[in-house]
């Protein structure tokens, strides 16, 4: 958290004047069914006391009054949906290059590769999820694995990442350096020239030049060592990953490649969390061991690689069964315009086994402590993220009323909601350009 | 159990010349451009125990929600609907309490088999991407029956796709309907007189492949000189055979890609256009104007809100995602309340997948875009909404007369639900196409698996 802080406190510098200050007041959302991935457990029927950005209460019937009320009666209330895996402030549409920045190709660098000064908070992407009840969400490069432009084939790390909230503030950064993302299984050998065994290798000789570089750092600084096959800058970047300061994400599927990564978890002492893991449940005792998180596409089912044989629907609920603490993604057929469906993805995991309350976590709580950001829980002292829902917030028919980040109501109006309301009834002429 | 084959492909297409069900097949001509019999059908009921239903909510597909009312399937199709029915005897009686029934899930918008999985290069048959016009193809020569994406969409309640070739052409070439069973053959797939599609895109596919490679088109402009062009040609082709049928003389040559075109000149072949704009959907009604044919569906119709009065007044569907966005600029303006503004603007409006993950999870889907449209202030139920993924994609692909609705007469596809199918906890327990039990979530005897299947991840099992 100190890292945190000292960041948030860089940004404040830089964009004072133009970060809206914490207003001064207290917020009451008044008697919604509350489920407070806390310790709390859930209310069928609790009040939420907001001061100063930050819930101060929670409890059946708080006592005294409050600035403002939102009434929740009838209504669901959780924390923000927190996205663990996203390219929001880095890309607009998908197939306008200019557009996106998440993704470097045919460049040297692979660790270091910093995205942060890309990120754009006005992204048209941030209130449309927000909108659907995203209040954070970590950004991360990705390499581009088709196409002419597809990735430098001596990277298979992508990079820094960043967390943001989705205020669209300019000073929406809210961490920086979560964690790395290296690939391994098909997307790592196809990296990596051919072979799944290469891409292993690669990541592990860029660990060891990392683990070399820690205890000779001064020497290779002054040039006076061997040859290394990575840049200062990326043995730099790789160096928060040994020790497990920094999460090392590594998409990986198929079973035998979950172990590979394993043990190289194990060889770096790395915090180690596996993204994709569709055969994870083969081995969903040795991820509980390991205590290596897993990031789910709990709608991803299909044999689609011969990597991904073992894809099912239940993957959630059995390594969860097993001990193994389960974050849901958006569903990856959706890409990150529509984040937000981690919420339908947690749902359909709860209609294959996921209990109830583990799949509100895998999409709030659960990410919030993997990458060690603010949010995922209503509980005093945290930060107010919180979304009232129309009903049960994993069910396809619910929908967003209102959304909290840092204590404030956010707009939920956004470019879909704008345009559906200039064309609720489509007519001949040209009224229409002069509706907003 | 009683066993017996029964081909109903003759009966149904011979109902097909005298209903006209293949489009509106316009008088006096007899040229067979379609050429439906080139691959004939020779699909199959191969169980015609009756299925009695009890107690059931019913959602018809035709705008109505029955409470408390039973089901009979008998031989092939729907016979009975209504309270206290008898089951005749041996039937399969399912206990229907606090279980929603309705129509079998069609969608218009597939690419199973011609984009199966596992997705290798090998098997990527699904756009012929070699000149931009490739009307000659046909989407059911490369299906690879063996798919085990058909089994996951079976178990999503779809009893009806249709395959379609890519979109990088301006014509992609010919869809084909299939009923979602397992067969050794697409032929023992395809919907007993099921008229064909023909697949057409706009907008930014075919330009980008086309121009990219240096030639025509490059640009919207040069994509519209391409469909005129072509349709130009397509109505010499035409003229010259019926000329020749008419008055004899030298026999004209067949060319596969002018058949398919004459055919939707004819009313026999359906058009089916991926086409994201609301600029490029209007153009296309015009230019089906100019050349004398009917447009059944725009696909991916992400701005159909936007000309959905045209839509209705042209009598062309609009086939359309809950919230997909953002992938291409075409795919920018996209509103959650799409489907429901179409379908308020009394035009043909469904859901469809275009996706083997969307496809298992169309009734979410569906559900997602009722809840919009009722956000948006309409007033649109289950009862509506069930026609989304039914009815409308059955009127989009000219069967209708045949399936996507509970109606006596109709074939028994048919979907029995854990409960109200616009619930992400929901599942299909039962599907039955033709009456025949296809599969069933309580029994894995009746959960077909592919050949693909068989020993993979474990050699002595299966997948799943």
């Amino acid at each position: 958290m100190k890292k945190i802080a000292k960041y948030k406190a860089a940004i404040c510098t830089l964009f004072l004047g133009l970060a809206p200050f914490a207003q001064a007041e207290t917020l009451l959302i008044k008697g919604g069914r509350v489920h407070t991935l806390s310790d709390a457990g859930s209310f069928e029927r609790a009040d939420i006391l907001i001061r100063d950005g930050r819930v101060e209460a929670v409890g059946p019937s708080l006592e005294g009054g409050a600035d403002r009320v939102i009434d929740a009666a009838g209504k669901v209330v959780t924390p923000g949906v927190i996205a663990p895996v996203s390219e929001l402030g880095l890309t607009e549409i998908g197939a306008a290059s200019a557009t996106n920045d998440y993704a470097v190709t045919g460049e040297s660098i692979g660790s270091a590769f910093d995205p942060l000064p890309a990120y754009n908070p006005k992204s048209t992407l941030i209130p449309f999820n927000r909108a659907g009840g995203v209040t954070r969400a970590l950004v991360l490069p990705g390499i581009q694995l088709w196409g002419d432009t597809a990735g430098n084939p001596q990277r298979v790390f992508a990079g820094r990442s960043f967390a943001i909230r989705l205020d669209g503030g300019f000073d929406s950064v809210v961490a920086t350096d979560l964690g790395q993302r290296a690939y391994l299984g098909e997307a790592g050998g196809q990296l990596a020239g051919g072979s799944r065994a290469s891409a292993y290798a690669k990541v592990k000789n860029a660990l060891e030049e990392t683990r070399e570089y820690r205890a000779n750092r001064d020497a290779i600084r002054r040039g006076e060592w061997r040859e290394l096959n990575h840049s200062l800058a990326d043995l730099e970047a790789l160096q928060p990953l040994l020790g497990g300061e920094q999460p090392l994400l590594v998409s990986v599927n198929r079973a035998s490649d979950i172990l590979q990564a394993i043990q190289l978890a194990r060889e770096f002492d790395l915090k180690l969390v596996v993204l994709g893991g569709a055969e994870g449940w083969m081995v969903a005792d040795q991820l509980a061991e390991a205590g290596v998180p897993v990031i789910v596409d709990a709608q991803n089912n299909l044999p689609i690689s011969f990597e991904s044989l073992g894809a099912r629907l239940d993957n959630a609920a059995l390594i969860k069964r097993a001990g193994v603490t389960v974050l849901i993604s958006g569903p990856d057929y959706a890409s990150t315009h529509n984040v937000y469906l981690s919420r339908q993805s947690a749902g359909n995991a709860v209609a294959n086994g996921l209990p109830y309350e583990d799949a509100l976590k895998s999409i709030s709580a659960n990410v919030a402590e993997v990458f060690g950001i603010e949010g995922g829980t209503i509980e005093p002292g945290a930060v107010a993220d919180i979304v009232v829902w129309s009903g049960d917030p994993l069910e396809v028919t619910s929908y967003v009323e209102e959304v909290l980040i840092d204590g404030k109501l956010q707009s939920l109006v956004n470019r879909s909601t704008r345009l559906r309301d200039r064309y609720l009834k489509p007519q001949q002429g040209h009224d229409f350009g002069y509706k907003f | 159990m009683q066993l017996h084959a029964r081909c109903i492909a003759a009966a149904l297409c011979a109902a097909m010349f005298l209903a006209g069900c293949g489009g509106d097949k316009k008088s006096g001509e007899s040229a067979d451009f379609a050429r439906q019999q080139a691959f004939p059908s020779t699909y199959s009921v191969t169980q015609s125990r009756p299925v009695l239903i009890v107690g059931a909510t019913l959602l018809t597909g035709t705008g109505e929600q029955l409470e408390n009312t039973d089901l009979l399937l008998q031989d092939g199709a729907i016979t009975e609907i209504g309270e206290g029915l008898k089951a005749p005897e041996g039937a399969l009686l399912v206990n229907g309490s606090g279980k929603w029934v309705t129509p079998g899930i069609i969608d218009v918008h597939s690419h199973l088999g011609d984009y199966p999985a596992p997705a290798i290069e090998s098997s990527e048959d699904g756009n012929e991407m070699t000149s931009p016009n490739t009307a000659e193809v046909w989407a059911e020569h490369s299906v690879w029956t063996q798919d085990p994406q058909f089994a996951l969409a079976l178990a999503g309640g779809v009893t009806t796709l249709q395959i379609l070739p890519g979109s990088a052409n301006l014509f992609g070439g010919r869809g084909v309907t299939l009923k979602n069973v397992p067969g050794r053959r697409v032929q023992d797939m395809k919907f007993p007189g099921a008229p064909y599609g023909l697949k057409m895109a706009c907008g930014e596919n075919p330009k980008r492949v086309y121009g990219g490679k240096g030639t025509a088109p490059s640009t919207r402009m040069g994509n519209v000189a391409g469909y005129r062009r072509a349709w130009i040609a397509a109505a010499n082709y035409r003229k010259a055979w019926e000329g020749y049928e008419k008055n004899g003389g030298d026999k004209p040559e067949r060319d596969l890609e002018l058949e398919t075109l004459a055919g939707v000149l004819n009313g026999d072949i359906l058009v089916h256009n991926h086409c994201y704009r609301g600029e490029e959907m209007a153009i296309m009604m015009d230019i089906a104007r100019e050349f004398g044919f009917q447009i059944s569906t725009f696909h991916h119709a992400v701005e159909a809100y936007k000309v959905a009065d045209l839509l209705a007044e042209n009598n062309v569907c609009a086939a359309m995602w809950a919230d997909w966005w953002g992938f291409k600029h075409e795919a920018f303006d996209m509103t959650e309340a799409n489907i429901a503004i179409v379908d308020q603007a009394k035009a043909c409006a469904m859901i469809h997948s275009d996706s083997a993950v969307g496809i298992q999870r169309l009734n979410q889907e569906v559900a997602k875009a009722m809840t919009a449209g009722q956000r948006a202030g309409f007033d649109i139920g289950p009862a509506d909404a069930v026609v989304w993924m039914t009815l409308n994609p059955a009127k989009a692909l000219g069967i209708a007369e045949q399936t996507g609705s509970l109606e006596k007469g109709k074939m028994a596809d048919v979907v029995l639900w854990s409960g109200n199918p616009f619930s992400v906890y929901t599942k299909a327990e039962m599907v039955f196409i033709d009456g025949e039990l296809m599969y069933d979530r309580a029994d894995k005897a009746r959960q077909p698996h592919s050949d693909f299947e068989l020993g993979i991840l474990n050699a002595e099992g299966e997948r799943l």
